[in-house]
């Protein structure tokens, strides 16, 4: 019943969603919405799973005093100080949204603003010209940049022109081709997944 | 989804989805033969060689040399992502493998739920590697449910533990970045796979080894060597020839200029 039950719930939950999606008076009973409203019940349960392994690993490292323990007690005093305080002011609360607006914002900003940096150290690694397909990488790379910055206009009028067509006839062809693939695996995956062919979700493994 | 009060399509069907509730009766008729084919011990395609999927055992192999853990994460997709879904059989294999190797597994989660998924794979496969005893539960962890500071402290992690083997396998958006970058800084072996196409330049880009699209998908069919798993990626590929029929005979039409009666088709 271990495997059994779980696999039953899969296949009766996936088929109500197909169902729903093919048939108008199947659809009418809106039973996506009931399973929505399910899936945001286990939502609120999971995020306190999530609480309890955050708690239970930086405790751990608290209680045997690891390196950079002071981290952990910091971790910890903002996760409960600030859930305290969601939960006495609500999130619309002065205090919370004063945090949320001037320490956690810009925070996750500065974390987003170092993808440009890796953006260049990466690019600079694979536009090396060691193979032919990158030096196609790097012309295309070129052609693109040259397209979007002001000074490729200014070299010549019709960059921007070049750079669209590469986007719209070869990008766009080799990108549908990708995503055809990835329609059709990931609807293979889904049916292994309701035929029971696939289990690794539920712990078991060897794709049995 | 479609919207019940455009009314029936021939009666039963909702708006729009005529085409393609037949399209899914013919896929899945195709996979189905596959599937029976392999059952009766018929001969099947192979799955050609991913480079990627090779390299798995590779990097751990790698790792275990070095005495330095192997990282794994499935991004940022729900439970239910199917790139979350497919990354599930990875992590049983890259687990089993860490286990058979005695190397230390850090699997790092941004999602509550997958978490809870992930602690039971990682679980079973130190069970069935015989190494019950090696499985350490604080080694998977949940970070935030905020992508920046998921990516945050996944960098935090690198610098403390020192990866030598970096997996990205699941759904990822501009952390794809942070994380490939931060591994090639301590020189790890990475290998990323995404079907989202937005972020796949980046892991080809910042990774030794990507798996493009759809090649994730096969993962536990290439790793499993399995005939039935393999079946499904077989009729999987029948499909994707029916798909191109159509495509060849919709730019033809296109040139003669009578695309109107193929659309209608496509669009009941």
């Amino acid at each position: 019943m271990r495997k059994e039950f779980p696999m039953l719930l899969t296949v009766v939950a996936a088929l109500t969603v197909i169902l729903s999606q093919f048939f108008f008076h199947i659809a009418e009973w809106n039973l996506m919405d009931v399973l929505d409203k399910w899936l945001n019940v286990m939502w609120g349960i999971a995020i306190g799973l999530g609480i309890v392994n955050l708690s239970v690993v930086h405790g751990k490292k608290i209680m045997r005093r690891a390196p950079g323990f002071y981290n952990s007690v910091v971790l910890l005093a903002i996760l409960y100080v600030y859930a305290i305080l969601g939960l006495w002011t609500t999130t619309q609360g002065y205090y919370h949204a004063w945090i949320f607006d001037n320490v956690y914002a810009p925070l996750d900003s500065t974390v987003f603003g170092l993808v440009a940096f890796f953006i260049t150290t990466a690019a600079y690694r694979a536009f090396k010209v060691r193979t032919w397909e990158a030096t196609v990488m790097l012309l295309a790379g070129m052609i693109l940049l040259l397209g979007s910055a002001p000074i490729g206009e200014a070299i010549w009028a019709d960059w921007a022109h070049l750079r669209q067509w590469f986007l719209d006839i070869p990008n766009a062809a080799g990108m549908r081709g990708i995503v055809l693939g990835i329609y059709l695996g990931g609807f293979a995956t889904a049916l292994r997944v309701m035929l029971g062919l696939e289990r690794a979700w539920m712990g078991a493994m060897g794709g049995r | 989804m479609m919207l019940a009060q455009d009314g029936p399509a021939l009666g039963i069907f909702t708006a729009g989805s005529v085409a393609a509730f037949f399209a899914l009766l013919v896929i899945c008729g195709l996979v189905y033969m596959m599937i029976q084919r392999a059952r009766a011990g018929l001969k099947i395609p192979e799955i050609r060689k991913i480079a990627g999927l090779e390299a798995i055992d590779e990097a751990i192999g790698r790792a275990t040399e070095m005495g330095r853990p192997v990282h794994f994460t499935p991004g940022l997709g729900d439970p239910y992502n199917i790139q979350t879904i497919a990354s599930y059989a990875m992590l049983g294999h890259v687990a089993k493998r860490c286990a058979q190797y005695d190397t230390r597994l850090l699997q790092t989660n941004v999602d509550p739920f997958v978490l809870a998924i992930n602690n039971e794979v990682i679980r079973q496969a130190y069970l069935e590697a015989g190494r019950p005893d090696a499985f350490n539960p604080d080694d998977i962890t949940f970070h935030s449910t905020e992508q920046f500071a998921y990516a945050a402290s996944v960098l935090g992690l690198y610098e403390r533990e020192r990866p030598a083997a970096n997996i990205m396998f699941g759904a990822f958006w501009a952390e794809s970045m942070l994380f490939a970058e931060g591994g090639a800084y301590l020189g790890s072996i990475q290998i990323g796979a995404t079907a989202n196409t937005h972020q796949i330049a980046f892991f080809v880009a910042a990774c030794d080894y990507t798996l493009i699209g759809e090649e994730m998908f096969a993962a536990s069919a290439y790793l499993s060597k399995e005939p039935v798993l393999t079946g499904t990626v077989v009729g999987q590929d029948w499909a994707r020839i029916g798909v191109f029929a159509l495509i060849i005979l919709g730019t033809i039409l296109a040139q003669i200029g009578d695309t109107n009666w193929l659309a209608t088709i496509l669009k009941k």
